[in-house]
């Protein structure tokens, strides 16, 4: 009978370990699988019918046939806030993290650095309380108005734009600015037109991160935006969202509703799931014909 | 023996409070290559980064003395303007990676001004020429700059200083990451290059310096020893120091 | 790291070794081509054929020693590729090997035109050469203790030595253009001392020589640097100098 040597042994704590590690990969799996499966089995029927996305929300209706018809002006304010979001958010949040990036001696820049880090932390409703509350005492008109939603997303994505800018510029490697500099080329051309163009696959994924959370948001929109059921009615109105319709049908006791935000639920997933695919193509396909940054 | 093109006159560089170069005092020679050579940490990198205000561009440095390009002091011109007429090329190749070789070569000239299509199409032609690398990239003009190999991507960085027309170019280390071959094509690209510009070229290898400078400088921890015409100083150097160092014996 | 890089550490350092082993080898054929003068000249004062043909036996060796170092600097340059006092050090002896060749073959040349029985001519032509042989004995072995030791000033004063031997040979000059009008029997004999003493006179220039390539490595300096521009006449147009007493205590006719 041979004996249990080292090697043995060895090997068998080798597997042990890599059944943990496997067991521990299902465990963080799960919930995520469980959610697209959930929304799949209960949001799919709903979803996939005719005009889903264009016509309005139905009324709450108890029984379970009711007419499950659209969340298109939900989709539709979503879209124009976390456009305008955008808007406001990546050109401040950009030109930040260059200022913090590349003009880092003056304390300033370290300042933002700084700030940006910290905000990523606040939870985002204190984002859209302190909005609202600002806006409540001076400009009580358009308190609840896409301005202020869209305001309260840039609060919560102009840090995420710094700090993955930052990043990307930070693994722009300094040779490439010193070759700039010493051909003559001033300091903020050569910031704007060859260290910034060599940083866009990593500022474009800082984006579309930033991007996808505003998206995803539902408490800053709260106090913000507001609620609606009905389609665009002017920045200074109140508007519908996505994540603010599936709060509210989520809630309701309307079975018909509580499709619809099923449906919802699952038609922002998959939006999400095809923007980030699509976009992390385009990204890929850029840093290939860049050769590599 | 040749006019004086670059005066360096009792240039100290600082980072933060050490001094990395003391008192330099040096004449650089116009159309002729100068070599510095010496050993790590003695400051012939700083000393070029000096000539062409790049020493600077570096956080909490600082300078004290004299550097006179044609007897105007560097110091006080506008430093944009001063690189212009002093380029440099640098030890590891450094191409704009997201640019072409084309848009690599003519980025200066686009940048600083807008010439006309054709005129950029000429510099590049003839700066590529004048780098030894034209008839290997004529076909493939538009191609990404990292496509190519890494003696081609350091000619490419010259061909790129060299659009601009500066007077001076200034190299530091520049076959210090290339094969064989392909420093012995950059060898011979200074020996062409001194006709039409001023070459300083820092190098740690001493035979380097004695196969393509006319004129070459030792320095050791900051300070110059010595400075001379390169047959001089390799067979018969004034200073003990300097003989202790290339025949090896330093330390 | 920054202690004195000049220090003296004890330990050997660039090529010292190599340079050491050079120059080492240079001072050995000195040596072989001091003992073929040598006894080249005893050969031929003492009319001794033996003596002769053993020195005669020596030339292969020479060649040898001097086609070695050859090779020693030829590859030490191609290999190390000098710079300073290293290249001239090895470009110097390419040279002095020459020279030490030269010496050796002289000596050579004395064992070569020996004749038989001891010599017969006048004592104070002996008694010359005797001087002129121990004149240039001391500077072949001065200029190997410089080159061997880094002496550069002992291969300086070689030049003055110089002076002593080229008086000594103007005197072994007149002393055979005295004999040959005074028609004496002694002919060959005096026409081969002529040679010999002309030798002695190669010997020292020669030997002057390699102090002036030990000069040269070590410092750098050319003889036009450390020596006085001496101008040359013909020996005709020259005024002879005093000459001190022989051994005999004749005084020079």
């Amino acid at each position: 009978m041979r004996p249990f040597d080292r090697y043995a042994r060895r090997k068998l704590l080798s597997r042990i370990i890599a059944v943990l590690t496997g067991l521990c990969v299902l465990a963080v799996l799960y919930p995520l699988v469980s959610i697209v499966y959930e929304s799949f089995v209960q949001g799919g029927a709903v979803l996939f019918q005719a005009q889903f996305l264009t016509t309005v929300q139905p009324l709450p209706c108890s029984a379970i046939s009711c007419k499950t018809v659209g969340i298109g002006p939900a989709v539709q304010g979503t879209l124009i806030v976390v456009g305008l979001a955008s808007g406001i958010s990546v050109p401040v949040g950009v030109l930040a993290a260059i200022f913090a990036s590349e003009y880092r001696a003056r304390g300033l820049g370290r300042a933002i650095s700084f700030t940006a880090d910290v905000l990523t932390g606040v939870p985002s409703i204190i984002m859209g309380a302190f909005i609202y509350g600002y806006f409540v005492i001076y400009y009580p008109q358009i308190a609840l108005s896409f301005y202020t939603g869209a305001l309260a997303l840039s609060a919560i994505m102009i840090p995420i734009v710094v700090r993955t800018t930052e990043e990307a510029l930070r693994v722009v490697p300094n040779s490439i600015r010193e070759a700039a500099l010493a051909l003559g080329i001033s300091k903020w051309k050569a910031t704007l037109r060859i260290v910034l163009v060599a940083s866009i696959p990593g500022v474009a994924t800082g984006v579309l991160l930033a991007v996808m959370r505003a998206a995803g948001e539902a408490a800053p929109l709260l106090f913000t935006l507001g609620y609606s059921t009905l389609w665009f009615q002017g920045m200074n109105q109140q508007g519908a969202s996505l994540p603010l319709l599936i709060y509210t049908f989520a809630l309701s006791e309307a079975a018909n509703q509580q499709k619809v935000a099923w449906g919802a639920t699952l038609f922002l997933l998959i939006l999400i799931l095809a923007v980030n695919v699509v976009s992390r193509l385009a990204i890929h396909r850029m840093r290939v014909r860049m050769g590599g940054v | 023996m040749n006019s004086v093109k670059i005066k360096v006159d009792r240039l100290t560089a600082y980072y933060s409070e050490k001094a990395a170069i003391t008192d330099i005092s040096i004449e650089f020679p116009e159309r002729a290559v100068s070599a510095i050579i010496g050993p790590s940490g003695c400051g012939k990198s700083t000393l070029i980064r000096c000539l062409n205000r790049m020493h600077e561009t570096v956080a909490r440095t600082r300078v004290e003395g004299q550097v006179f390009l044609d007897a105007e002091d560097i110091y006080e011109l506008d430093p944009v303007r001063v690189r212009r007429r002093i380029g440099m090329v640098f030890q590891k190749p450094n191409p704009f990676v997201t640019m072409s070789i084309y848009n690599n070569v003519s980025a200066a000239l686009r940048f600083n001004g807008r010439p006309s299509r054709e005129e950029t199409d000429r510099q590049v032609v003839r700066s590529l020429q004048q780098a030894a690398l034209w008839e290997e990239v004529k076909d493939r003009i538009d191609a990404p700059a990292v496509s190519l190999s890494g003696g081609q991507q350091q000619r490419l960085c010259i061909a790129r200083a060299l659009a601009v027309e500066p007077e001076v170019l200034l190299m530091d280390e520049p076959c210090s990451a290339l094969d064989p071959i392909a420093t012995a094509k950059i060898e011979d690209l200074i020996k062409r290059l001194k006709e039409e510009y001023t070459l300083i070229i820092v190098t740690h290898n001493m035979q380097q310096a004695a196969r393509v400078a006319d004129y070459t400088a030792f320095m050791y921890l900051g300070k110059l020893i010595e400075f001379g015409p390169t047959e001089e100083l390799f067979e018969r150097p004034k200073d003990s120091l300097t003989e202790a160092y290339i025949t090896g014996r330093f330390g | 790291m920054n202690a004195d890089p000049l220090a003296d550490t004890g330990r050997p350092r660039g090529y010292d070794l190599e340079v050491r082993q050079l120059k080492a080898r240079a001072v050995a054929m000195g040596e072989w081509a001091l003992g073929m003068v040598h006894d080249g000249w005893r050969a031929f004062n003492a009319g001794d054929f033996t003596a002769a043909q053993a020195v005669l036996d020596r030339g292969d060796e020479l060649d040898r020693l001097d086609e070695d170092i050859e090779h020693a600097a030829i590859a030490f340059l191609v290999l190390r590729q000098p710079t300073a006092v290293d290249l001239r050090t090895a470009t110097g002896l390419l040279k002095i090997t020459t020279h030490l060749d030269r010496i050796g073959r002289l000596g050579f040349d004395m064992a070569r035109i020996t004749t038989a029985g001891p010599s017969k001519g006048p004592a104070d032509l002996r008694a010359v050469l005797e001087r002129m042989d121990t004149a240039v004995e001391l500077m072949v072995r001065q200029c190997l203790e410089a080159l061997g030791h880094d002496r550069s000033d002992l291969a300086r004063e070689l030049f003055h030595k110089d002076d002593e031997v080229d008086q000594l040979h103007r005197e072994a000059n007149r002393i055979v253009l005295r004999e040959l009008s005074a028609k004496t029997n002694n002919t060959p004999r005096i026409a081969d001392s002529l040679l010999v003493a002309r030798h002695f006179e190669r010997i020292a220039d020669n030997a002057c020589k390699v102090g002036e390539k030990t000069v040269y490595a070590l410092t750098g300096q050319r003889r036009s640097e450390y020596l006085p521009r001496h101008r040359y006449q013909p020996y005709a147009l020259e005024t002879p100098a005093p000459m001190s007493k022989t051994a005999d205590n004749q005084p020079p006719s």
